[in-house]
């Protein structure tokens, strides 16, 4: 009898609890449907965003502000075709409007008038003063901000009323446009402070902008909640709270972008793009974006390069319209130099390198370099092979390498591919410790040529990593840089642009375009070409109907 | 036994001194700084590099560096993180409850697998060929490829669990907290659970064969008590030093199952500290990762003692 008990409860122990898992697993799946996949909507959208921000203080992070310009708005941006628009700033000076004086001494005056009516989030007036904070702040040289380019060429900031500020140059500098599109610091809750440490500064920052940061979960989100009192007016923005999820598993994100968990991913990888077409709930947005890949020859490290006939072989060596069609997907288009055609200073008309093998085996032949017993080519005793560096876990990029690889082998020249982690090429780009190198520019607005092209801008002085040498073309880049007259600007960078074309520092493949992963009701989502994101006009989207 | 664990706090010093020192040197000699982030922003000149060097104290000589991180260190002052200035304790410990919450669910479902999976291998052949089979390939698992395939079968195609995170937004519900427990637990839980299997069962297979439980068995003692309360805690000893080293490890071991399931746990504060070269966290990090792998060892040691009479003698 005893024994009959103990085996029926046994039993009956087992069936409860099966039935206790089956309750369990239903409410899990209950919960987990319901709370986690509601569409988007006027009262919440929610991002996959791949990393999590270091900083909310847009002028020490070192990574894309996309949430960061939700809250803290620049003087100016730039709109979706590149132009850049004010925003803080009621006009953008130039020499035309008088904002923009040269002086007999060759310094630059800047006059920014303020647009009136803009107030922080706590309600204290955004007025030339948070300028001139900004700039000192920059230059008192006890804080560690990410880039103090162009603040440290200011010699003083002038405010003679509460929305003007006058910004004194030492010097002409052209990049004027852009100084302030990372905003202003608010001067009445960061005077006096160590910005280092103003923690609740960094972390939640006081803007103007159309949202302010309501929570900030470590490792998980940013909740931003739409700030009231907006100065574009009460209308604005729609929705009220956006939700950065931070996914930095670039399959994971995606897979939320499928399950409904996230509604937008911004930045889809390109070779992830067909793989979403087919959701009817998303939009797949595509800007061409402002940035270009290549391969950089460094002249310094590999000698061989410093032969412009090498240069142009190895360009004439590579079907880019195959890659682009092939393992690009068809989502970029083959480019021929470093400013895209969206810049008011792009040339179209430049010296090209079209696939032609055959050109590429005679220039080499002309510079000396001839078939040795293995095919690759031999010159004064020694191979053409060379070592190509580029990141890993960049399926595309590990792609291109072997189609370059083979390339260049059909022409006889020998590459070896290595794979660095991202940490590390940032830091080549430094040593210049490479021989070549497969990688993108993702170029400012601005059309600056000078930091990537000029004779000594090589490293650490610049971004010259290509060690091209060549008076002519620093010389026309000196020049662009030393006018603050755009259209003259702009006529020097076309005809630098063709002296690069001609001198084949880089093999130049193709641009960078920008595809963000939207929902299809998310009206007013235009996208970003370049780094001022695609959050740039957050204000004026809306969830309606698809 | 308190002489023993205050011998065995003792000599960890010296031996947390040399792993310092180790771990010290090791992240210098990876290549790119902490600065190396910076140098992304094409802008960045090379004064202001020198500035930030300056600014975070990387100018000073290496040996002067890690002088004064150990004495800040012991201290209780383990500095602030390079990547967002808040300090390093705030960070990592910000992260343990996710990650204990974490090993300590798969932990408890890997033993309540293992434990009556591997006593009745080690007696039923079937059983045994049956369930080496899935230990096998739960232990050769690519667990980033699991996690990703139970996402996909169970987030997306069924949609009954989340597939990431830790709660959903807005939720504070305890089912939806265990909800989105259930996929990274169950692939953590799997490998360790196949692992831990296989080793209790050889341990058990071990002692089976010993003339003790002949003895026991000529005594009366039914198989079932044989096993249970003769071979079963001889098995155990051993054992248990394994999963509780293991269980420290598994919290390294996290780091790709916290990426994949945006777990946000101190794996993947790793993870985004290495990419970035942020000293302070890293040492951070690997130091509680040394005491902790010391104090579980310890753990374990006194557990086996406690369990197993014949070691209370030795040291």
């Amino acid at each position: 009898m005893m024994r009959w008990s103990v085996r029926l409860s046994r039993r009956s122990a087992r069936s409860s609890a099966l039935g206790v898992a089956a309750a369990l697993c239903a409410s899990l799946a209950a919960c987990g449907g319901e709370t986690s996949r509601s569409g988007p909507s006027n009262e919440l959208l929610i991002v996959g965003y791949d990393r999590e921000p270091d900083t909310m203080n847009r002028y020490a992070t070192h990574i894309l502000e996309d949430i960061e310009s939700c809250v803290v708005e620049g003087l100016v941006t730039n709109d979706e075709e590149m132009k850049i628009i004010p925003v803080l700033a009621s006009e953008i000076p130039t020499t035309e409007n008088g904002g923009v004086i040269v002086r007999p001494d060759g310094g630059m005056d800047v006059t920014w008038k303020l647009r009136p009516g803009v107030k922080w989030h706590d309600g204290v007036s955004h007025t030339s003063a948070d300028v001139k904070f900004t700039v000192d702040a920059i230059n008192k040289g006890d804080w560690k901000p990410e880039s103090v380019d162009g603040f440290d060429r200011i010699s003083s900031v002038d405010t003679p009323d509460s929305l003007t500020a006058i910004v004194h140059y030492k010097e002409v500098y052209a990049h004027y446009q852009l100084q302030f599109v990372r905003g202003t610091l608010p001067q009445h809750v960061l005077e006096g402070r160590d910005l280092n440490t103003a923690n609740d500064y960094n972390r939640a920052p006081l803007g103007t902008g159309p949202y302010k940061v309501k929570e900030w979960k470590t490792g998980e989100y940013i909740l931003l909640e739409r700030a009231e009192g907006y100065w574009r007016g009460a209308a604005s923005p729609k929705i009220k709270q956006l939700l950065f999820r931070f996914l930095t598993n670039t399959t994971t994100r995606i897979n939320l972008l499928k399950s409904g968990e996230v509604h937008m991913v911004a930045l889809v990888a390109w070779d992830k793009v067909r793989e979403l077409e087919p959701i009817a709930s998303l939009r797949m947005n595509r800007v061409v974006g402002n940035g270009y890949e290549h391969v950089t020859l460094n002249q310094r490290h590999f000698a061989p390069f410093a032969d412009v006939k090498v240069r142009q072989a190895l360009a004439h060596a590579v079907n880019r319209d195959l890659l682009v069609r092939t393992i690009l997907d068809g989502q970029v288009e083959v480019v021929n130099g470093p400013i895209q055609p969206l810049s008011a200073a792009y040339e179209p008309k430049v010296p090209t390198y079209g696939f032609d093998p055959e050109r590429a085996r005679t220039l080499l032949t002309e510079a000396g370099w001839v078939p040795g017993a293995d095919g690759i080519r031999m010159k004064d005793g020694k191979r053409l092979a060379f070592t190509l560096i580029t990141q890993s876990g960049f399926a595309i990029r590990e792609n291109v390498s072997q189609a370059l690889q083979q390339a260049f082998r059909d022409v006889g020249a020998e590459m070896t591919v290595k794979l660095l982690d991202g940490t590390t090429i940032s830091s080549v780009w430094f040593t210049g410790d490479f021989d070549a190198m497969l990688h993108w520019w993702q170029m400012g607005a601005d059309p600056e040529l000078t930091l990537f092209f000029a004779g000594d801008r090589m490293p650490p002085a610049g971004r010259n990593i290509n060690y091209v040498n060549d008076t002519e073309l620093s010389s026309l880049l000196y020049r662009s840089d030393r006018t603050a007259d755009v259209a003259q600007r702009n006529e020097l960078l076309r005809e630098a642009q063709r002296r690069i074309a001609a001198l084949a520092p880089e093999i130049v493949l193709y641009n960078t375009a920008k595809v963000d992963a939207v929902p299809k009701s998310l009206k007013g989502f235009t996208g970003n070409p370049t780094n001022a994101g695609p959050f740039w006009n957050v204000h004026q989207w809306e969830i309606g109907t698809p | 036994m308190r002489g023993m664990i205050v011998r065995r706090v003792l000599q960890s010093v010296p031996l947390l001194v040399l792993i310092s020192v180790l771990v010290f040197a090791l992240l210098q000699a990876v290549p790119g700084g902490p600065l190396a982030a910076y140098l992304e922003n094409p802008n960045v000149r090379p004064q202001d590099i020198e500035r930030l060097r300056v600014a975070m104290g990387l100018d000073r000589p290496l040996a002067a560096q890690y002088v004064s991180w150990l004495s800040a260190f012991v201290r209780g002052d383990w500095g602030y993180s390079f990547a967002d200035g808040r300090p390093v304790l705030v960070r990592v410990f910000e992260r343990v409850p996710a990650t204990l919450e974490l090993v300590g669910a798969s932990t408890l479902l890997a033993l309540c697998l293992a434990l009556p999976v591997g006593v009745l291998a080690s007696v039923h052949r079937l059983f045994d060929r049956i369930t080496s089979f899935g230990a096998v390939a739960g232990i050769s698992l690519p667990v980033f490829w699991f996690g990703l395939l139970l996402q996909l079968v169970f987030a997306i195609t069924l949609g009954w669990l989340p597939s990431s995170g830790r709660a959903s937004f807005g939720a504070s519900s305890f089912a939806d907290r265990l909800a989105h427990l259930v996929l990274p637990v169950v692939v953590l839980a799997a490998v360790q659970a196949a692992a831990w299997s296989r080793y209790l069962r050889r341990a058990m297979r071990e002692t089976i064969g010993r003339p003790f439980m002949n003895a026991a068995r000529v005594r009366g003692v039914s198989e079932r008590g044989v096993l249970l309360r003769h071979a079963l805690p001889n098995a155990l000893g051993p054992f248990i030093t394994v999963v509780l080293l293991d269980a420290a490890m598994m919290a390294s071991g996290a780091v790709v199952t916290e990426s994949v399931f945006a777990w946000p746990g101190v794996g993947s504060l790793f993870t985004e500290s290495l990419v970035k070269r942020d000293y302070p966290v890293l040492m951070a990090f690997l130091m509680c990762g040394a005491i902790a792998v010391m104090v579980l060892n310890l753990l374990a040691d006194i557990a086996v003692r406690s369990i197993d009479p014949r070691t209370r003698g030795t040291a």
